[in-house]
């Protein structure tokens, strides 16, 4: 016995090796199972995710809950000076209330002139952040709203401001939100004033950069970032952020969002734009006259 | 005395998956949504690697195959490969536990590094053949800093709080005997 103990057989038997072997090929075709069929394994993914993390939402509020609390302490040793700053800031937006108080008084009776219904089909469900990516490698959060509550693949989350993400991967109860900071997000965005097309592509860094921009001439630092729409995944005019350039001159975008806490999002239901197809007709008493060849649609 | 030691295996066993469960969720609070330029420390293969090298019977390689696949999932990684490497790499540690059993902690240390480091680059080499895209470099090297680091420290805390030592001569082992 004890010699046989000595040589580890008792941890290398032949069932246990091939218990090992199996375990490893398991594993293995796993990942290539991912790789050749990514959507069913993410599928997979977010079921075992809608599984899991729900159940420990219990104890997660609460502890991210004392963390932020302790955070915050700290920053109360700043109080004074935070203070002065606020107070300032608070003037500058009087100024500012005023003006938007005059520009939504105006605003009304714009609207009212032109009996303008603005689209009810764009509305938006609120959902509160569960869990983030756990790994710096990857930049998503885990909302606690899902098919339950008819979320869709590619639907646009933003906060109060800007643009947050977009939903990628829905479980019954959760729905994950690809941050547009992840190294895999890609958004078409337009920028004002110059109206450029882009696409904003993330790197893993707190300021995506802008890419595949035509005239990077016409854009400056500052201008303003929005969604464009183009390929009809997401809705136009979503406000990204702002234009910076960093030291290296490359462009990126500062996002307006406030990334630094992800509490509540938005997800904007959103069934797409609908293009108009047919070409003109003029309907006449005997039935719609076709008009080859003249482009009233133009 | 049998009894006891079953219902310990099975107790110590149970308290690894918990373990698994505790770093994940704590890895999945939602407290740092901004993209960071380094990464912590992998615990769990920190742990896993800790207890291998002690009590390989606490840490079947199922259990250790479950706890990784578990991390992989939920931790958006691609699902397996780095499970399948860590798993490798536990195995080989317990087959090297009975020479390192008398060595003294440097000798760990180095053999622990130097296998993390041979998985970590394997894992990049498959994931670059599978034209997968690659993790930004200075993140795999912090996070592979980061591990070596906290190792001594998580040795330490199996060591001490978790109760979980070497096989010394005259102990008993999982079925009472003398090991």
């Amino acid at each position: 016995m004890a010699s046989d103990r000595s040589n580890g057989s008792d941890y290398t038997g032949p069932l246990r090796r091939l218990l090992l072997v199996v375990l490893i090929l398991l594993l293995g075709a796993t990942f290539l199972l991912w790789r050749i069929d990514s959507p069913r394994v993410e599928r997979f993914r977010a079921q075992v995710t809608d599984r899991l993390v729900p159940n420990l939402d219990w104890a997660m509020a609460p502890v991210t809950g004392a963390i932020n609390l302790l955070r915050d302490f700290q920053s109360y040793q700043r109080l004074s000076e935070q203070n002065k700053e606020l107070r300032s800031e608070l003037r500058q937006m009087q100024a500012w209330k005023e003006a938007a108080l005059q520009l939504e008084q105006e605003n009304a009776r714009l609207l009212d002139l032109n009996k303008v219904r603005l689209d009810p089909r764009l509305t938006f469900i609120t959902g509160v952040v569960l869990a983030d990516s756990g790994s710096p490698f990857r930049q998503s959060v885990l909302l606690n709203v899902g098919s339950r509550d008819g979320l869709v693949d590619g639907w646009a989350t933003m906060d109060g401001i800007g643009l947050v993400g977009r939903i990628s991967g829905v479980g019954q109860n959760t729905a994950r939100v690809i941050l547009l900071t992840d190294a895999s997000s890609r958004i078409p965005a337009l920028i004002q004033p110059s109206g450029q097309r882009a696409i904003v592509a993330g790197d893993n860094s707190a300021a995506p950069p802008i890419d595949f921009l035509e005239n990077p001439d016409l854009v400056r630092p500052g201008d303003r970032v929005i969604s464009s729409g183009d390929g009809g995944v997401f809705p136009a005019g979503l406000l990204i952020g702002q234009v910076a350039a960093d030291p290296g001159g490359r462009l990126r975008v500062r996002l307006s969002a406030d990334y630094e806490r992800l509490e509540f999002l938005r997800v904007l239901r959103h069934y797409g734009t609908e293009n108009v197809t047919d070409t003109a007709q003029i309907i006449t008493q005997d039935g719609p006259l076709v008009q080859p060849g003249e482009g009233i649609s133009e | 005395m049998n009894d006891l030691s079953q219902t310990r295996l099975w107790l110590m066993r149970g308290s690894f998956m918990l373990l698994t469960v505790l770093i994940l969720f704590f890895q999945l609070l939602p407290l740092e949504t901004t993209p960071r330029i380094w990464a912590g420390p992998d615990l769990l293969l920190c742990f896993a690697m800790a207890w291998s090298m002690r009590r390989p019977e606490y840490v079947p390689p199922l259990a250790l195959a479950l706890a990784f696949l578990l991390a992989d999932l939920l931790l958006q990684r691609p699902p397996g490969l780095w499970a399948m490497f860590a798993l490798m790499a536990c195995e080989n540690l317990k087959s090297r536990g009975r020479s390192l059993r008398d060595a003294n902690f440097a000798a760990e240390w180095i053999t622990v590094g130097l296998i993390i480091l041979v998985i970590t680059v394997f894992e990049r080499l498959v994931l670059g053949l599978v034209l997968v895209d690659l993790p930004l470099l200075t993140l795999t090297l912090s996070e592979l800093g980061m591990t070596l680091l906290f190792y001594p420290l998580v040795v330490a805390i199996t060591h001490f709080l978790m109760g979980v030592r070497k096989t010394a001569p005259g102990d008993l082992d999982a079925l009472g005997q003398r090991v």
